[in-house]
């Protein structure tokens, strides 16, 4: 699939301070994490994507197209802010219908689609109501609702999740992930991890303006060899599972868990590993109710990327 | 509808409803309460001078619109075109729309000036008929309104496009724009010659006839008058000029927010 947002040795300065240093980034239809603790530059890159930042040096395109001042690209783009700001004198409605005129549609059609997206983002009850007497997490949702209201293409979404009570970014996710189902793109910023694992495996790290990696989080995960992969076991016979496994040179530490059945093994080639336990399973006729990988998820691959 | 008459039907609606909207439609008609003080003090005859009501609206109702609440109304709704979406951080919202970035301005200006002229045309002429009720059948007095609000528009609009310049530019743009105001304008009017016609207000008072002289006179300068005809068309070049460079500086500028 061709990719919606190309960008390619991306940089953007603000005076001496570096916010963007060559970012070269494909995102395609789907959803793609883009993720990075504050400060990392997630924001900069989300602003130029959505043309309210130039980059210094650099390009950036959404569908083939430059971005700044290009004004007509925004008919298929939603931008949820990262800031908490509203027109506060405004109710929830006259906030989603005055922005939908903008576009424009008609008054009815306006109606009719923020009544939908307030629906789809449970707000529906609360449309009346003075934004400055919204909750947090109602703010949050009203942000989103005003960046799918006009069904974009494309939704560049920045820390969608900030504020969020449990509850809410159940909601929240599910909507996103509805969204995959329709073909749309979707970019997401967020610096808590597993809010973005929660919603996709497609992930872009960055970190002091860089692109430290991107793909898939396995592969991701693959591509650090040195670093060792954690995998937990849970099986009949663990003490002679793990006797069995320290013969094998791949396996640098295996540990009996907390439980009586559990079983943890540190591993630098993970492929040799997995190709080896159904061997192992079968010859001596374990039963193995569970393997997870508790290391293989974004924290772990985040912290050794950025060093921790 | 064009995106600038989007942008004007939005921000007309949220600026109805804004608190600044509230409280310079309330000093507005602060003079109209004066104007009602005086009429009430004349029919009780405490007052023991004898002022008309042209003269009371000459040298107290007129300067206060011209030396004050015209330049404090475009000051801060001008500024506010640009700086309240920075400040407020919704600018954002209006970026990622399908609009021209010189539509926001334009849709904005307008939106501005809308509600502002309202306040100024309808507090002076409240004022203005206040004062003068006996004579309202007189077309001479009419047409001094008629002439007076046209003068005073034609200046909000300049000056309204001159603040929305400084608030696309400057962060700061309100404290250059009081220091505007209340420096350069109100000085630079007393000097001789060709100096005075550096200043807006030159322009605007080149409208007026000067009140008769009196004690307590306030708008008593020592204008040389530039004919109306120039001074019509050097206050709608400066509108122009002035809004053509708001308008370029926010489609050129980036803005940040401070975190």
């Amino acid at each position: 699939m061709k990719a919606a947002i190309q960008t390619d040795k991306l940089s953007k300065w603000y005076g001496n301070i570096l916010g963007l240093s060559e970012v070269s980034l494909e995102v395609r239809p789907g959803i793609t994490g883009l993720l990075g603790p504050n400060g990392a530059g997630k924001s900069t890159l989300m602003k130029i994507l959505t043309g309210q930042l130039r980059p210094s040096l650099g390009r950036a395109l959404i569908w083939g197209e430059k971005i700044w001042n290009n004004f007509r690209l925004f008919n298929r783009i939603g931008y949820c802010p990262e800031h908490d700001s509203f027109y506060e004198q405004t109710t929830g409605w006259q906030f989603l219908t005055g922005l939908l005129r903008l576009f424009p549609f008609s008054p009815a059609e306006a109606a009719g689609r923020a009544e939908r997206a307030l629906a789809t983002v449970e707000l529906l009850s609360d449309k009346d109501r003075l934004i400055r007497g919204y909750s947090r997490g109602m703010r949050q949702r009203l942000k989103v609702a005003q960046a799918l209201a006009h069904d974009p293409d494309l939704l560049i979404l920045d820390e969608p999740l900030n504020g969020l009570d449990p509850l809410g970014k159940r909601r929240i996710i599910r909507l996103i992930k509805d969204l995959k189902n329709d073909n749309k793109t979707v970019l997401l910023s967020s610096h808590v991890l597993p809010e973005v694992e929660a919603l996709t495996r497609d992930i872009i790290l960055i970190h002091q303006g860089k692109i430290l990696a991107s793909g898939d989080i396995h592969e991701l995960r693959d591509l650090i060899d040195s670093h060792p992969h954690i995998i937990a076991l849970r099986c009949d016979r663990p003490r002679e599972l793990a006797a069995r496994l320290v013969r094998e040179p791949f396996i640098l530490k295996v540990q009996l868990g907390g439980q009586p059945d559990s079983l943890i093994v540190e591993t630098d080639n993970r492929d040799r590993f997995f190709s080896l336990l159904p061997e192992l399973v079968m010859d001596m006729g374990l039963a193995v109710d569970e393997i997870t990988s508790p290391d293989d998820n974004l924290q772990a691959v985040f912290d050794y990327l950025v060093g921790k | 509808m064009s995106a600038a008459g989007r942008v004007y039907t939005f921000f007309f609606q949220l600026g109805q409803k804004s608190k600044r909207t509230k409280f310079f439609f309330i000093l507005s008609l602060l003079p109209v309460l004066l104007a009602a003080f005086l009429r009430l003090q004349q029919a009780l005859t405490l007052s023991r001078r004898n002022i008309t009501g042209l003269f009371f609206y000459s040298n107290v109702v007129l300067p206060f619109y011209v030396q004050f609440l015209l330049l404090m109304l475009a000051l801060f709704y001008g500024t506010s075109i640009v700086l309240e979406e920075v400040e407020g951080r919704t600018l954002p919202y209006l970026a990622a729309r399908p609009l021209p970035r010189t539509s926001i301005i334009l849709g904005k200006y307008g939106s501005s000036a809308a509600l502002a002229l309202a306040m100024i045309d309808v507090g002076l002429a409240a004022s203005f008929l206040v004062l003068n009720a006996e004579q309202l059948g007189d077309l001479s007095l009419d047409l001094v309104l008629l002439r007076d609000m046209a003068v005073l528009d034609l200046g909000l609009l300049c000056y309204l496009a001159l603040f929305a310049f400084l608030g696309a530019l400057l962060k700061r743009a309100v404290l250059f724009g009081l220091l505007f105001c209340f420096g350069w304008e109100n000085v630079l009017i007393y000097f001789p010659g060709l100096t005075q016609k550096l200043a807006i207000a030159h322009y605007l008072k080149s409208l007026i006839p000067q009140p008769p002289s009196s004690g307590f006179a306030f708008l008593r300068f020592n204008l040389e008058p530039s004919p109306p005809l120039t001074a019509v068309l050097v206050l709608l070049g400066l509108t122009a000029v002035f809004l053509g460079a708001a308008c370029l500086t926010f489609s050129l500028k980036e803005y940040l927010f401070e975190n």
